[in-house]
């Protein structure tokens, strides 16, 4: 018994591991402009992840996204920068992602008690007022041309093209890859801290929150409370990749962060499925890494104009969407539990009956029972 | 790990009356469930039992009157509070979470536990320790409701007697002083109901606990309860051990009928 429990941590740590691995080795192989599809695909999953916490997990839909995003974005490159308090970029970093936090805090007395779709309209207000005062408060955000990003640094080390120099087995190591590694490290952190909180004490109860409210109350659960808690964190996750997405840009500006960001990261969780880490980074890569790569081969693909030509046909980034529009009606047609639903029913069917779980006896198989019990779901009571 | 081992204190109603826009649900209705005891309350449909239910675990708010569990009045609590203090509840149409039986089960430990946002995240060793502990509570719990071999199965894969049985195992998972069964063996097959009886009778005997029972089945009424109450249109027309409230002329008329109908009988 304990030898197959020790094959399957193996093959457990394994599945971690060799992602792992091969995501480290890629700086080595692939050029500037994947290395940056990467790097905003990872920072997109960070506040994917986030948002999932809030969406997927505790049922509370939230538009105002793009706005936690920003206070990230620009808390740090204010409180780094010039004009700015001008602190350690570091620490600049971790106040930032304090700051996307209290503001998500500021919020929670609406957080707390708005449920559901209608915490999605009250949310709408924070991205437009968040718009305007990036445009306006210019002292601090530089206005419509934004500001732009000083570099993190860590104990000497910039992560930027020098300072110092540094070649890695004839590799030269400028701003993507060593960023890349930052945002692989960060994205790491993500990953373990949402699955501790979604497998833990705290996730419990916002997924019970999400599926019956009056059960998780008379369970002990406080309603108000924990939903400001998860809008708080979601509020965090969001502001850590804020930080990161400026890192990569090396310049902000106002309108990056607009509903349509919002919009995009509601987009990933959906198409990723609601309520799991996993689902969360695929959905990302998929809505970021899109309409770059369309960007790129532009002038390979049928009915989509080149940028710039301004001929009046479909513009890559437009024709991206229409894409990924198409997508999540797909998705929601035909796998409402998002890619992580579908790879997980996939491998179930691969794997065929529960044989090669390994365990003995009549124990009911989880491959093939987790998969009708997504699309059944308890109804919600009313006193 | 906290456990909690002292008596239950008396659960005192007192002149509870519940309004709902002009419709009186629950007229002047008080009753005392004493430690320890079976305290049945029944009624026809629409008497207003599980208004009472809503009202003793804190979902609704009475206009008039009073709810006290030992010295503390449980009527102006949220019911996260009530819960904390010991009041557990099962609902008439199963109330249950996505997601596993162990899931459900971890979530009536809810109050018992404590791990945060951030210890949970950063999975620090006294947050693993209280998981791991609770989940060992919550399987022997399921043992003993006789869900033990489903204990790692989705919830809306079980029969629907064994969704009601998670109900009550979640309810005990908050190791409760006062338990509120709101029908717990309603749409239930015979066999089905005599299993549930079994397990209510032993948790009884095992937890020293106080139940108020809602059930419309006559025949676990007068097996189970000490004491009970009979509603009729939010009024509270009897009181007594089942055998006093049987032959209660005002109760024959209001709820039994001319006392000849089939399926009371049980």
């Amino acid at each position: 018994m304990s030898d197959l429990l020790k094959s399957a941590r193996l093959r457990r740590s394994g599945t971690f591991l060799l992602p792992a691995l091969l995501l480290c080795a890629l700086p080595f192989y692939l050029d500037a402009f994947w290395l940056r599809i990467g790097l905003f695909s990872m920072a997109a999953a960070i506040g994917a992840v986030g948002l999932g916490l809030l969406s997927g997990t505790a049922g509370q839909l939230s538009l105002g996204h793009a706005f936690f995003l920003a206070v990230g974005a620009y808390g740090y490159v204010w409180l780094a920068g010039e004009p700015g308090p001008g602190l350690p970029p570091a620490l600049a970093a971790g106040l930032a992602v304090l700051l996307a936090g209290a503001a998500g805090g500021l919020f929670s007395p609406v957080a707390g008690r708005v449920k559901g779709i209608y915490l999605g309209v009250a949310t709408l207000a924070l991205v437009f007022l968040g718009h305007h005062v990036l445009l306006t408060a210019e002292s601090v955000t530089g206005g419509f041309n934004g500001r732009s990003v000083p570099p993190l640094e860590l104990g000497g080390f910039t992560f930027a093209e020098s300072d110092p120099e540094l070649t890695v087995l004839g590799v030269p190591f400028g701003a993507e890859e060593r960023l890349w590694y930052l945002g692989l490290a960060l994205f790491a952190l993500t990953w373990f801290t949402a699955r501790g909180v979604l497998r833990g004490r705290p996730g419990r109860a916002l997924a019970a929150l999400r599926d019956s409210e009056t059960a998780a109350s008379v369970m002990g659960v406080p309603v108000a409370r924990y939903r400001s808690a998860a809008f708080v964190v979601s509020s965090m996750y969001a502001g850590l990749a804020g930080v990161l997405l400026a890192l990569s840009f090396r310049r902000v500006v106002p309108d990056y962060f607009s509903l349509l960001l919002s919009v995009d990261y509601l987009a990933m969780i959906v198409i990723g499925g609601l309520g799991s880490v996993a689902g969360a980074t695929a959905g990302a890569v998929f809505v970021t890494a899109l309409p770059l790569l369309m960007t790129r081969y532009a002038d390979q693909l049928p009915l989509v104009a080149t940028p710039g030509s301004g001929d009046g046909s479909l513009g890559p980034t437009e024709a991206s969407r229409y894409l990924y529009g198409a997508a999540i009606v797909v998705i929601l047609l035909y796998a409402p539990d998002g890619l992580h639903g579908l790879a997980r029913r996939i491998r179930a069917r691969l794997r065929g009956r529960p044989s090669a779980t390994g365990l003995p006896g009549p124990a009911p198989s989880s491959a093939t029972t987790e998969t009708t019990a997504t699309t059944a779901r308890a109804k919600e009571h009313t006193p | 790990m906290t456990t909690r081992t002292t008596a239950p204190p008396a659960l005192e109603v007192r002149n509870v009356t519940v309004r709902f826009a002009g419709l009186v649900a629950l007229d002047d209705v008080s009753f005392t469930v004493a430690p320890g005891t079976v305290h049945a309350v029944i009624g026809p449909n629409g008497a207003g039992k599980s208004t009472c239910f809503n009202v003793l675990s804190g979902l609704y708010r009475p206009a008039v009157g009073t709810v006290r569990l030992g010295d503390t009045e449980l009527t102006r609590l949220a019911p996260h509070k009530i819960a904390a203090l010991g009041v557990a509840r099962t609902f008439q149409n199963i109330v249950t979470t996505q997601g596993t039986v162990a899931d459900n089960l971890m979530l009536g430990r809810h109050a018992l536990s404590r791990a945060g946002f951030a210890a949970s995240a950063l999975r620090l060793p006294h947050a693993v320790r209280e998981q791991r502990a609770h989940l060992a509570k919550a399987r022997q719990i399921a043992e003993l409701t006789g869900l033990g071999g489903h204990f790692e199965s989705p919830v809306a894969l079980l029969s629907y007697g064994d969704r009601k049985r998670v109900e009550l195992a979640r309810a005990l998972c908050l190791e409760p002083r006062v338990l509120l069964l709101d029908e717990p063996v309603a749409g239930m097959n015979a066999a089905e109901r005599v299993r549930m009886t079994e397990v209510v009778r032993e948790i009884r005997a095992e937890l020293g606990l106080s139940l108020v029972l809602v059930e419309h089945d006559m025949g676990l009424v007068m097996r189970l309860a000490d004491e009970v109450t009979v509603l009729d249109f939010g009024k509270a027309i009897a009181h007594g051990t089942p055998d006093e409230v049987r032959r209660d002329p005002e109760v024959l008329r209001a709820y039994l009928g001319t006392g000849t109908t089939g399926e009371e009988a049980a």
